[in-house]
């Protein structure tokens, strides 16, 4: 009743509602002080408000979880903090004030979040009767509105433990989580720790999840039955319960059978909502600058912008694409400013367009050849890899937190040489580059020192100069290739960092961590550019597009979202895995994206239309490396299960249904044809395979670390 | 290292059946044998961490006894402390929006190495050199070495980093035989400048040599012992100074 006050006076004083809120608050001063006392011992019992209260928004340890600072009260004999209030009980509401951060729909969480819904002890009759009920309805309905059994029985279980109800919350634990599908058993697993509301404070998933709503996909049909059910007098509770933790997102069409439907559930958010898959994504890859290749004879014609008709006809292709319109599906080149091209970038260009030429075609008949780099000696260790995009290095991030850095060509990895010496070369000399190179530092690794905490990822910037290592430490690190020494450390994550990438252009990068954001930089800001949040749980792989104007996360909450980097707005959520993402590669035409988790399968995407086009069953353990070929026709994926497995993402690509039913509803209708797209399976002895590159020639290049049982 | 099964129930303690038990329930089929004593050391440590915690609250309340209300208290003000959960989920979502906003910055084209400025990189040196006028020889059992000084000009630091130690750090005095006070444990090296000792009166600014810094003439107070190598001549005017210099040198100790 009081709570409900507070609360209210929040949302007038947010929406500017002056005079109501002075009048409001004028008669509430009858129960003021009260009120005030009351409020006080709110405050004070959860040190989290507290804390909340002390700090400005701005910093981080704001807790503003306001259900629990509104369920304090019921506490009976709630302890006094030792911690010391902010000013005198006055000010409560400018401390409480601080608290509610959140948007409207959080306020009215608030407000409904906290009644009670009926008696505790009934909660098991509750569940009992609609699980009756939802196992006599018809078949054709029976498996959308099975749907419903996992998050009413996580929200009511948490429901009960936040209330204090800690005998009937075990016992409906009890009677109940065998019923579950399987796959949401490492949750229920989770959810049996969790016994205490004290329990729940830190767990920022389980609190994310009680805020907010699950989504769920019913047809109209299954939708009436369930609310004609619901609204009958007996069952308002339940009815009240579903109306304040999901969100039924109906659709008018054919109920979904079971095989549908476990395609795609499993995420902690239940599915995405319709229309979080509406916009517009500019899945089309930019544009290359055309120049002529410097050819046998030396053409030195010089460079031509996107597309400006030439002078002179070119003895081979362009560099650039053919056509001289716009893309519809491209982004314009300016969306987003990204570093000019130098001239070592067109040279690598150049270099990159000749060995295209002497490229493999790969097929079914066609597989490529695979060479796998073993780390002998890293005691599981090693947890990440990266290769360079014309495979001439390789770097291993490790748990003892060094940077190793080989090569894998004969040449040796040189430093620049010291400042002294440098005066003395000839600056004119053709082999100016070369000379700068100091060849007694000449080695075929290097190490790198500076983290302090395993190295989780890392990543070569595409003109070889820079690396980029993340680490348990919280930090990002940016290392110079030339010198071989660190020139920046980026801290933001407060927590470990679980994947970084250098854009595919270079100059950004993004990084993703265990404080469930994604964060792009760029190298000459020390601070991040953009802010990714939205998750549910920690984002532990992160991919550019191709275009570098979208940004790929996957998370542990079991979702892959994509967002864009010109106002961090999330345009894509894909759902489907069953445990948390691993490993995401996008296609080399930018369309369609490649995902792999735990649960052993690899999801595709097709961006444009937000839907899954395609499963690929094979692999039994994490997939940790995905890879498209150099021309899009193979997708390479390496697992724990010690084998890397090709297929034919041609094939898996193509008839795709895209009629106005699939494309509105979302559905589609996935066909059990991973036997057929599977090209092959390439077994190791016992080392799990980290990383898959495709070298410029379509050689498959794996890495592992060699795991002796 | 083999990641073995549980410890096998008949030989272990029962705390340590407990623990192995407790892992099973949270899914955890494998893990190295050493880990159940981790744990258990942990738990025993953040134990006797809150029960300390919580004597002291009680004693503070005047209690008799240490009851719930204490140890609760101590856990909530212990898990602020040593276990930090990451933002919540409303306040990420507000600095993002806020970050969001802001347009992507334009790129200068052809700015060379793109980094922060240089107080947020890690390129700056992280030692300092400092000329050091040289030390009388006339006092007994010191070693005649060379002395390398280094020049108010760019001096060459001999390892690699990206950003040179400002002139300015590397003070010269022109005088041949004042002593400088040494600062701290820093040992300063001088390099005898190869004119005649008739020149050493006048203040030319001796040019850099190698500054190399060989350790073994390092003595035990830190400093590198040189000896003059110009006449003692030069060395006289300041034997005031010289008292001073070798005051300092305890001070540095």
């Amino acid at each position: 009743d009081r709570q409900t006050l507070v609360a209210v006076l929040q949302f007038l004083r947010r929406s500017n509602l002056r005079e109501s809120e002075e009048i409001l608050r004028r008669e509430a001063r009858l129960l003021g002080d009260d009120l005030a006392g009351n409020v006080a011992t709110v405050a004070t019992s959860s040190p989290g408000v507290a804390a909340v209260a002390a700090v400005p928004p701005g910093k981080g340890e704001a807790r503003g979880d306001s259900p629990s600072s509104r369920r304090e009260p019921r506490e009976a004999g709630s302890p006094c903090a030792a911690r010391s209030l902010r000013g005198s009980p006055l000010c409560w509401d400018t401390r409480v004030g601080a608290v509610v951060v959140e948007d409207q729909p959080d306020v009215s969480a608030v407000l409904s979040a906290y009644n009670q819904q009926g008696d505790p002890t009934l909660y098991e009759e509750y569940y009992s009767g609609l699980k009756h009920f939802i196992e006599c309805s018809l078949d054709c309905h029976r498996a959308e509105l099975s749907q419903l059994f996992y998050p009413l029985f996580v929200h009511m279980y948490l429901e009960l433990v936040y209330n204090q109800h800690e005998s009937e919350a075990k016992s409906f634990f009890e009677r109940f989580h065998g019923d579950q599908e399987c796959y949401y058993q490492d949750d229920l697993r989770v959810l049996s720790s969790l016994t205490k509301k004290e329990h729940m404070k830190g767990n920022e998933t389980m609190l994310d999840f009680r805020t907010s709503k699950f989504v769920l996909r019913i047809s109209r049909d299954s939708y009436q039955l369930l609310k004609r059910h619901l609204q009958e007098k007996q069952n308002n509770q339940i009815w009240n319960i579903v109306q304040e933790h999901l969100y039924i997102d109906i659709f008018d069409g054919m109920p979904r059978s079971k095989q549908q439907i476990d395609a795609m559930v499993g995420s902690l958010a239940g599915e995405a909502k319709r229309e979080a898959n509406k916009a517009k994504v500019f899945f089309g890859l930019l544009k290359e600058p055309e120049f002529d290749v410097p050819l046998d004879d030396e053409d030195e014609e010089g460079e031509n912008e996107e597309g400006k008709p030439k002078k002179k006809k070119p003895k081979k292709d362009n560099v650039g694409s053919k056509s001289k319109k716009q893309d519809p599906n491209a982004p314009p080149q300016n969306r987003i400013p990204l570093p000019e091209l130098k001239d070592s970038d067109k040279l690598d260009k150049v270099m990159n367009m000749k060995e295209a030429a002497r490229r493999v075609r790969l097929g079914p008949e066609c597989l490529p050849s695979i060479c796998f780099y073993t780390f002998l000696n890293a005691y599981q260790g090693l947890t990440a890899v990266d290769i360079t995009d014309d495979s001439s290095m390789i770097v291993g991030g490790f748990a003892d937190s060094t940077v190793r850095v080989w090569s894998v060509t004969p040449k040796k990895l040189r430093s620049v040489k010291t400042a002294a010496d440098l005066s003395l070369i000839d600056k004119e000399s053709d082999d100016v580059l070369e000379r700068i190179m100091d060849e007694k530092t000449a080695s075929e690794l290097k190490i790198l020192y500076g983290h302090s905490g395993p190295v989780y990822g890392t990543s070569f910037s595409p003109d070889r100069n820079y690396l980029l290592s993340c680490s348990e430490d919280g930090t990002v690190r940016l290392w110079s290739l030339q010198t071989f020494t660190c020139l920046v450390g980026y801290k933001g994550h407060n927590y470990p960092v679980w994947d970084t990438q250098f854009s595919p252009y270079g100059y950004y990068f993004v990084s993703g961590g265990h404080d469930r954001v994604a964060r792009l930089w760029a190298t000459d800001h020390y601070q991040p550019l953009r802010i990714f949040a939205g998750h549910l749980a920690d984002v532990t792989c992160t991919r550019f597009h191709p275009n570098s104007n979208y940004i790929a996360t996957g998370s542990a909450d079991r979702t892959i979202r994509l967002w864009d980097v010109l106002n961090g707005n999330c345009v894509r959520i894909f759902t489907g895995h069953k445990g948390p993402i691993h490993s995401l590669a996008f296609s080399p035409n930018g369309r369609f994206l490649a995902t792999g988790a735990t649960d052993g399968r690899v999801l595709l995407w097709d961006i444009g239309h937000g839907l899954m086009v395609g499963e690929l069953k094979g692999h039994t353990d994490t997939i940790y490396a995905l890879r498209f070929s150099r021309d899009g026709e193979i997708l390479a994926s390496g697992s724990m299960d010690n084998t890397v497995r090709l297929w034919d993402a041609v094939k898996a690509f193509e008839d795709l249904e895209t009629d106005d039913f699939t494309t509105a509803t979302g559905h589609i209708n996935l066909p059990e044809n991973s036997q057929d797209l599977l090209l092959g399976t390439y077994m190791t002895k016992s080392t799990p395979v980290v990383h898959l590159h495709f070298t410029r020639r379509n050689l498959l290049l794996a890495a592992g670390a060699y795991s002796s049982q | 290292m083999e990641a073995a099964k549980m410890a096998s129930p008949k030989s272990a303690p029962k705390d340590a059946q407990v623990m192995a038990q407790i892992l099973k329930d949270m899914g955890i089929t494998e893990y190295e044998p050493r880990v159940i004593n981790q744990m258990l050391e942990f738990a025993y440590r953040y134990v006797t961490t809150i029960l300390e915690d919580a004597k002291i609250y009680s004693s503070h309340a005047k209690k008799s006894s240490v009851d719930a209300d204490d140890v609760r208290l101590a856990i909530q003000c212990r898990t602020d402390q040593s276990f930090t959960s990451p933002p919540p989920r409303d306040f990420l979502l507000d600095i993002a929006r806020q970050k969001n906003q802001t347009p992507l910055p334009l790129i200068k084209p052809y700015s060379g190495p793109r980094l922060p400025p240089d107080r947020y990189c890690l390129t700056a040196p992280n030692y300092r050199l400092k000329s050091l006028q040289k030390k009388v020889s006339s006092t007994a059992g010191r070693i005649t070495v060379p002395r390398l000084s280094v020049g108010a000009v760019s001096s060459r630091p001999s390892t690699p980093t990206l950003g040179t130690p400002s002139a300015q750090t590397v003070s010269v005095s022109a005088k041949v035989g004042a002593p400088v006070s040494l600062a701290g444990q820093r040992f300063t090296v001088q390099i005898p400048s190869s004119q005649p000792a008739g020149k050493s009166a006048t203040p030319t600014t001796p040019t850099v040599q190698n500054v190399l810094i060989n350790p073994s003439l390092i003595g035990p107070k830190n400093i590198l012992i040189t000896t003059n190598m110009v006449p003692p001549g030069a060395a006289e005017p300041n034997p005031l100074k010289r008292k001073h210099e070798e005051d300092d040198d305890y001070d540095a100790l």
